[in-house]
């Protein structure tokens, strides 16, 4: 059970197409089912009515039948005495000699089974038949003068077609004249009645399947429908998803050639700049000292003073590039540095409130943090015209938060979809990107930008282990 | 009248920037310069040893960094003054090292006898705060809230984690009386009276539930 399990973990799209087709098919066999059992219950009741009333039909003929024959010797019998062999004869011929259809004949025992009158077939006559069977096990002769005895009724036994010789079922009507110990009767074959009931039937049973193979139709046909859209929609989405791919990977070099052609402007520009000159004033210098020139001292000075720059310069593009207080300290103390230096650039009055914690974010999660904290405040500053700016970071019982509130004109929805949305679109990359969430809620009274890490990226503060580096940084 | 002179020990990863401070350093007559360390395990290590009066630390090194090794440091040797040497020039940077303890901060790229002057400072029981390249240094305020330092987030952990005062000293290899002084500044700083309190401020502020790393 455990390994079946096991192998049954279904992939999100097979557990779709599951779940989209598993009711259809349900659906479609439940459907088959009760309408098969219910066509075939209802086809059921009509033949029945069907073969009652056919039967009936018959009955009522059979009853006709030997009405018309007792009026053909009612009057010999009742002028007759118990005994009267003479009058016996008679009746006996009457009753011989009619014959209807192509195998109606009446018969006659007597209630001791001996068979008195049986045109069609002569071979009976004379012979007693008491504990006569049809071929499946039915009595005939004893069941026939038993309802002749008690008045009249109707049997119904399998018996040879006079005619063919072929057995079929019949239904006979016996009635007894009791003064002579008589059963009269005659029958009807009803293979007729029976072959249109399993004529019925089998109608039924057509539509049946006709039904039930259209319902299967519609069920096949609707599954193929389902299958070929699912795959027509996963081929789009994996389309769609490699084009967007595509896309995020070519703005991720786009980023990067952006920031290397910065960073080499910088140092080339920058930095090599002043280390010519540092060069030309340490050359300058060894000249006046060779010729002993007093200025040598001062040269010196000035080549100290453009070292000074340079790494200054280098300290400048450093922190640009990534704040060093980042890795060293902690986000607290990043952004504590980072809302000053807004505070003092831009004249936008920035305080930050944190906890007294420190260091308890993984790099991941700082540095998330922090280039959201830098796309917001760029967003203040350009779009916002925010007058005060809070910032605010702490941890507790369900991670970390980070709230950037300022009171500014919110964001413009129009120019959210446009250029002004690339930040907030990175924030929001940013913050998936270690399963956090970020929540923007902007009125023209201001934007609140909410940032929330889980757990997983808070570290416990360092412990005994007091191998755990502070920074991985080789540089000072 | 001659003062014995001053034991200093240079701690810093880079060889470039050590012999520099050696060779100037050299060049008086009160400092002697009685060790050059590439990184802080060696100076916990060897700080009972050497007994030196100042050290010169590197911020930004490999293995412990030299915040946590200031205050690792000083729980070993008390009297020990620490001047941090760094190439960062932002207030957050001194702050924290005045909190983990430092006697000192000097930026790396300061003309050369502003060192000696830190030492003399420090060695008679002033802080001292260099100056700086760019005078961005020079007027330092004290943060409206102390933080807690490395060593009192993982004492705050263990306490918090129910360990008593002497399990902790022997977890982290102090005395009791250093937790106790410890347990102390955490208490002042967050303006809490008692265990109870460490425990629940430490559960709201997540401090117990990181997963990041296990102690």
């Amino acid at each position: 059970m455990k390994g079946w399990f096991a192998t049954a973990r279904l992939n999100y799209g097979q557990k779709l197409f599951l779940l989209a087709t598993l009711p259809l098919i349900v659906t479609a066999v439940a459907i088959s089912v009760v309408v098969t059992l219910q066509s075939r219950q209802m086809a059921e009741r009509e033949i029945e009515t069907l073969e009652a009333q056919l039967i009936a039909a018959k009955r009522a003929e059979l009853r006709n039948y030997i009405s018309i024959a007792r009026t053909a010797f009612v009057n010999i019998y009742g002028r007759a005495a118990p005994d009267d062999e003479e009058a016996m004869e008679q009746v006996s011929q009457i009753l011989a000699a009619m014959l209807y259809g192509q195998d109606g004949y009446f018969f006659v025992f007597d209630y001791n089974g001996t068979n008195l009158v049986s045109p069609r077939r002569t071979e009976l006559i004379g012979r007693n038949w008491t504990g006569l069977e049809d071929a499946s096990g039915v009595p005939v002769t004893d069941e026939l003068i038993r309802l002749a005895r008690s008045g009249g009724g109707y049997h119904s036994f399998i018996w040879p077609r006079p005619s063919t010789g072929e057995r079929s079922q019949m239904v006979a009507y016996v009635i007894g004249l009791q003064d002579w110990r008589w059963a009269i009767g005659t029958g009807v074959f009803i293979d007729d009645v029976t072959a249109a009931v399993a004529a019925s039937r089998q109608q039924v049973e057509t539509r049946v399947q006709r039904t039930f193979f259209f319902i299967g139709g519609a069920t096949i046909l609707a599954l193929v429908f389902v299958f070929v859209t699912g795959l027509f929609i996963t081929i789009r989405e994996r389309r769609l998803a490699d084009a967007k791919l595509k896309r995020l990977t070519q703005r991720v070099f786009d980023a990067q050639e952006e920031e290397r052609g910065r960073v080499a402007r910088e140092l080339h520009d920058g930095i090599s700049q002043i280390l010519v000159g540092v060069r030309y004033a340490l050359e300058t210098a060894r000249r006046r000292l060779a010729t002993g020139d007093a200025r040598a001292g001062d040269t010196l000075d000035r080549g100290a003073a453009h070292l000074s720059t340079a790494i200054q310069e280098v300290r400048r593009i450093s922190r640009d590039l990534r704040p060093g207080a980042l890795d060293d300290l902690g986000l607290g103390p990043a952004l504590k540095a980072l809302s000053e230096d807004f505070d003092r650039r831009t004249g936008i009055a920035t305080e930050f409130d944190t906890v007294v914690f420190r260091n308890r974010l993984d790099d991941e999660a700082k540095i998330a943090l922090y280039r959201v904290a830098q796309e917001a405040l760029t967003n203040i500053e350009r779009h916002s015209g925010a007058t005060r700016v809070h910032i605010d970071l702490r941890g507790h019982a369900g991670g970390g938060t980070l709230r950037i509130t300022d009171n500014g004109c919110g964001i413009d929805a129009s120019r959210a979809g446009a250029g002004g949305g690339l930040g907030l679109r990175n924030m929001q990359e940013r913050v998936e990107q270690i399963d956090g969430q970020l929540a923007i809620r902007s009125s023209v009274d201001g934007t609140e930008i909410e940032a929330t890490v889980p757990l997983t990226h808070l570290l416990t503060p360092q412990g005994q282990s007091e191998t755990v580096p502070e920074t991985k940084r080789a540089t000072a | 009248m001659t003062r014995s002179p001053t034991r200093v020990v240079i701690v810093d990863d880079h060889p470039m920037v050590t012999e520099g401070i050696q060779s100037i350093l050299e060049s008086y007559v009160d400092v002697e310069v009685i060790a050059a360390l590439a990184c802080g395990q060696a100076i916990i290590d060897r700080v009972g040893e050497l007994a030196p009066d100042v050290v010169l630390l590197d911020l930004n090194m490999p293995g412990i960094g030299g915040l946590s090794t200031t205050e690792i440091l000083l729980e070993r040797r008390p009297g020990t003054r620490v001047l941090i040497l760094s190439m960062h020039d932002s207030p957050e940077y001194i702050a924290s090292a005045l909190s983990h303890g430092a006697s000192g901060y000097v930026l790396k790229d300061v003309p050369v006898d502003e060192i000696k002057r830190a030492i003399d400072a420090v060695m008679a029981g002033q802080r001292y705060l260099c100056t700086g390249a760019q005078g961005s240094l020079a007027p330092f305020s004290a943060p409206e809230r102390e933080q807690l330092t490395n060593r009192e987030q993982t004492i705050l952990l263990l306490l918090a984690q129910g360990k008593s005062n002497k399990e902790v000293a022997v977890a982290l290899d102090i005395s009791v009386r250093t937790v106790e002084t410890h347990r102390k500044n955490i208490k002042r700083k967050l303006g809490i009276s008692s265990t109870a309190g460490l425990t629940r401020y430490a559960l709201e502020h997540g401090v117990l539930q990181g997963t990041g790393v296990r102690i």
